[in-house]
């Protein structure tokens, strides 16, 4: 019972405020639809700059900043050249910080900063390995306290303790069952509104054929 | 139904559309070259688009009147320009500024090696202190692997670019280490009294460096020690020289870490062949707390306390007692403090101070002789910066340097006191000024003033760095430095004044891709250096400032973290051309603490497999020369050429505990650093020599390093990889 009327509330209030802000609602709602048709670094830039610019002309809102960090964290793993990899992640840290300062109470938030740090990570292992992997737990770690069911934080996790385990040599085979869980349990989980993030799927489905 | 409210709310919006106001252009950088990635928008609306592979954009709004139309771009200042929207086309052709970044703006990279900092471009990190092979854990036995530097193996200090030891000084986190050496034996190698595992970030600069720091006159090491811990720990170290425990508590804006740690190389040396004899081997204690506390949102305060007790007794030939073997019987004490605190105060104004505090003893008996040295070390500095832009930063402060040395010494039952104390007062005022991002000086002073000395100095600094291409950059570097004389003069005269020694340093350093050179030029001008007149050492007259000296020299350092998969290596190369006649010198001669020709080569391999890194490191310095008073030459013998060939590998076992294995001088290279000899000549007219020997040709660790958290998966990877 409780679960209808909090879903009644929610879908009331994004429609009052879709009926507020209906050029925001839709233009996010394209722009979110234009992840699939991007296909590598210059796309991503272009779409991380039209968040950017949606950001900018509404200041109450963390979604925007939220994709446009996502954007240039993305292009930090699609970059070829190792040098440019931290100037697109020095862009997604700006908006990242100001996310956590925005809407602290936001596990995605936490998701997409420790997805940031993993970006840090990758350009240089061997010197970085120690201290982003420790700040990326950490990040995880608040994400999983604000909510414990958050697919995205969940699935962070299990990639987390399958690489360490790959790289003591333990089987990282033993994560199998929670991320098959995960999938399977995937679409439970709802999105507050349309426009919150929903990536992540793809990914889980990516481990657990894997572990096949 | 969300679906409908949309299909709606798009109607509706659509029926305002009826004018279209199309905006194009292309972004440039100044030069002309197409900008790609740019984005260009109406400031307000979503209305923009991104610029194409040729710096072109083009897009469309609905808007009318008077708007804003903004093109960003990172690194680049942000162009804005008020539109008239009438439903036309307009073209607009942008040139974007290159923007004003001090991380990405020119460096002044003269005399120094920078490292903790992840944006600037480092060539040596904090890690590589830690797993260079050869270091066995010694910061200053790290730095031994860099240009500038040459390895007197029978000293195990600092000895840099044709400077002495004592020439260098060492500072944490801001504030002076009076004594940063353990005590040691006469010839013996001796190691600092920090672990370099308290560190995050190192600046060490080898001349030429900036009016904040004097009171040395070749080199400065800047320690900054870590900053918050992650989460609760226990760190347990055992090796096969002694154990550590360190537990650390956080909390939400603060920590506290107490290490006890306990060393005894008895069960070593008794299974390792030593040169030497041991009566009592080498034994310490120490006990350390360390205390962090954020003080608002940007600052920090920091203490760090540590009591070491250690003591050992050592068998050396007496050559003045017809080479006898005679024990060398050392106690030291040491009482360490040092505090810091860096805050901005107000939107602008940032301040550091820093604070020691050092009680040292040494109590040494050998043969009828008793001598007791005490050192307490009083340090206080404070320094405000206040950016006037961002291009021209003003930095000021003050500092104290005091000190008080005494010394007792008990010769055959006649007791001996001397005692000075001195506080030198100084003040240091410096300029950063960015002419552009590719061009930076740097201008300053400092005022010192000794009050046992009665002498007021002044010092000039002046350095500059220009950055060529994007890669690459010229620095120039200028300055006169002062440092007090040593204090076992300053113990029977305070009729000398400070030591001089002017710095031309001139360098190249290019890092890209992974790969990093660095070529130094660099020419010292030694001045007014303290000099013995023949007299009897005790008498004050017998002191004065007549000497002088030069040393001048290529210093040459490529890394290279790129060409070997899984490797990273580096070769440092120093030419040393040094000469000096001061203390009791005839003449002009070569110091017997330089080497012409310094090598080292660095290597080291992640293999992931084995989940271990391992690490080779190759030294050589070609032979000093040594007094013989047989000889009518002074100075003219030479020593071996000093080798070493050390190795050191890293095994991380599970997530908390690595076994860590490393062996000097593996090869067994026969190292000898020249001889001692009788103060007086036997009854045939001669001196009798014996030869100073390393205290073991080879030298192993063994080591195994646990970490336990709450979550059980931290390591203390950082300490040894």
């Amino acid at each position: 019972m409780k679960k209808i009327i909090l879903s009644i509330a929610v879908v009331l209030i994004s429609l009052v405020s879709m009926a507020q802000k209906p050029e925001y609602y839709q233009t996010m709602g394209e722009k979110l639809g234009e992840y699939a048709n991007c296909k590598g670094v210059t796309d991503f830039q272009a779409l991380g700059n039209k968040f950017e610019m949606i950001a900018n002309a509404e200041k109450a809102e963390w979604l925007p900043l939220y994709y446009h960090a996502h954007c240039y964290i993305l292009m930090s793993f699609m970059e070829q050249d190792a040098t440019k990899k931290d100037g697109y992640l020095d862009v997604a840290e700006k908006s990242v910080n100001k996310l956590i300062e925005m809407a602290p109470a936001e596990a995605e938030v936490f998701v997409l900063q420790s997805f940031y740090l993993t970006g840090r990570l990758v350009v240089n292992p061997m010197e970085r390995g120690q201290e982003y992997s420790g700040l990326s737990e950490q990040a995880i770690g608040k994400a999983l306290a604000l909510d414990a069911t958050n697919p995205r934080a969940q699935m962070m996790k299990i990639q987390m303790d399958m690489g360490t385990a790959r790289f003591f040599g333990t089987d990282p085979k033993s994560f199998c069952p929670q991320a098959k869980d995960l999938l399977a349990k995937w679409d439970n989980f709802k999105p507050k509104s349309p426009l919150y993030p929903n990536w992540g799927k793809d990914q889980v489905a990516g481990i657990v054929k894997g572990c096949e | 139904m969300k679906r409908t409210v949309i299909t709606i709310i798009t109607f509706l919006i659509g029926l305002n559309a009826f004018s279209q106001t199309i905006i194009m252009g292309k972004v440039t950088e100044a030069g002309g070259g197409a900008l790609p990635g740019a984005s260009a928008y109406l400031k307000g609306t979503y209305d923009g688009a991104t610029s194409n592979e040729n710096g072109e954009f083009k897009f469309k709004t609905s808007k009318t009147g008077q708007l804003t139309l903004a093109v960003e771009f990172m690194g680049y200042e942000p162009f804005s320009r008020v539109l008239d929207l009438k439903g036309d086309t307009i073209r607009i052709n942008v040139e974007l500024k290159e923007a004003f970044n001090q991380l990405n703006a020119v460096t002044i990279t003269a005399g120094t090696f920078e490292a903790g900092d992840k944006k600037r471009a480092v060539t040596i990190t904090p890690l590589d202190m830690l797993t260079t092979a050869g270091a066995a854990g010694d910061v200053y036995g790290a730095l031994q692997s860099l240009p500038g530097t040459t390895t007197n193996g029978e000293s195990g200090r600092l000895f840099v670019k044709g400077g002495d030891s004592e020439e260098s000084q060492t500072y944490i986190d801001g504030a002076l280490v009076s004594v940063p050496y353990n005590s040691s034996a006469p010839n013996m190698a001796t190691r600092g009294r920090f672990s370099p595992f308290m560190f995050k970030g190192t600046m060490f600069s080898t001349g030429g460096y900036s009016a904040e720091y004097g009171q040395a006159l070749s080199s400065v090491l800047l320690l900054n020690t870590n900053d918050m811990p992650e989460e609760d720990q226990l760190d347990l170290s055992f090796l096969m020289v002694g154990v550590e425990a360190a537990g650390t508590k956080k909390w939400n804006s603060g920590a506290i870490t107490g290490t006890l740690s306990y060393n005894n190389l008895k069960p070593y040396m008794s299974l390792a062949p030593q040169n030497y004899h041991w009566t009592d081997e080498p034994e310490s204690t120490t006990g350390a707390i360390s205390f962090r506390q954020k003080t608002s949102k940007t600052g920090m305060f920091k203490f760090y306390s540590s009591m070491d007790n250690g003591s050992f007794t050592v068998s050396q030939k007496n050559m003045d007692a017809g080479g006898k073997l005679t024990d060398y019987k050392l106690a030291n004490d040491n009482v360490f403090m040092n505090a810091s605190w860096n805050d901005k105060l107000g939107e602008k104004w940032a301040i550091s101070s820093a604070a020691s505090f050092t009680n040292n003893k040494d109590d040494i008996h050998f043969d009828q002789t008793h001598v007791v040295k005490k050192i307490q070390g009083n340090y206080l500095k404070s320094a405000l910066s206040f950016p006037f832009s961002e291009k021209f930063i003003l930095k000021f402060g003050g500092e104290l340097f005091a000190k008080t040395f005494t010394q007792n010494a008990q010769i055959s039952g006649v007791t001996h006191d001397n005692s000075f104390t001195n506080h030198t007062f100084s003040g240091f005022t410096e300029a950063q000024i960015y002419t552009s991002s590719k061009f930076v000086s740097r201008i300053g002073g400092r005022v010192e003033y000794s009050d046992y000395l009665n002498s007021f100095k002044f010092a000039p600094r002046l350095s500059t760095a220009y950055k060529i291409t994007d890669k690459s950059q010229l620095s120039l570097a200028y300055g006169w430095f002062y440092q007090n004389p040593v204090d076992d003069y300053l113990l029977y005269t305070d009729r000398i004044k400070p030591e001089r020694a002017d710095h031309y340093t001139f360098s190249f350093q290019s890092s890209a891709n992974d790969r990093t050179i660095k070529a130094e030029l660099y020419y010292k001008d030694y001045r007014e250096l303290v000099k013995l007149n023949g007299g009897e050492f005790y008498l004050p007259t017998s002191y004065n400032n007549s000497g002088s000296g030069y040393a001048r020299g290529l210093d040459l350092f490529w890394r290279d973290k790129k060409s070997i998969k899984g490797g990273d290596y580096w070769i440092s190369y120093s030419f040393v051309d040094a000469k000096r006649d001061y203390r009791n010198f005839p003449h002009e001669a070569i110091p017997s603490f330089t080497s012409k020709h310094n090598l080292s080569v660095v290597y080291k391999h992640w293999l992931g497999g084995l989940r271990s890194l391992v690490g080779m490191n190759f030294k050589y310095s070609s032979p000093r020369v040594y007094n013989d008073p047989n000889s009518t030459v002074f100075n003219g013998e030479k020593m071996l050429p000093y080798r070493s060939l050390d190795l050191s590998w890293s095994f991380l076992y599970r997530q908390n505990v690595i076994f860590y294995f490393a062996a000097n001088n593996i090869t067994g290279f026969k190292n000898e650093f020249g001889r001692t000899y009788a103060s007086t000549p036997d009854v045939s007219g001669n001196y009798p020599s014996a030869a100073v020997e390393p205290s073991s040709n080879r030298f192993f660790v063994l080591g195994c390093f646990i970490t336990l958290t709450r979550k059980g998966n931290a390591n203390q990877l950082d300490k040894i990889e």
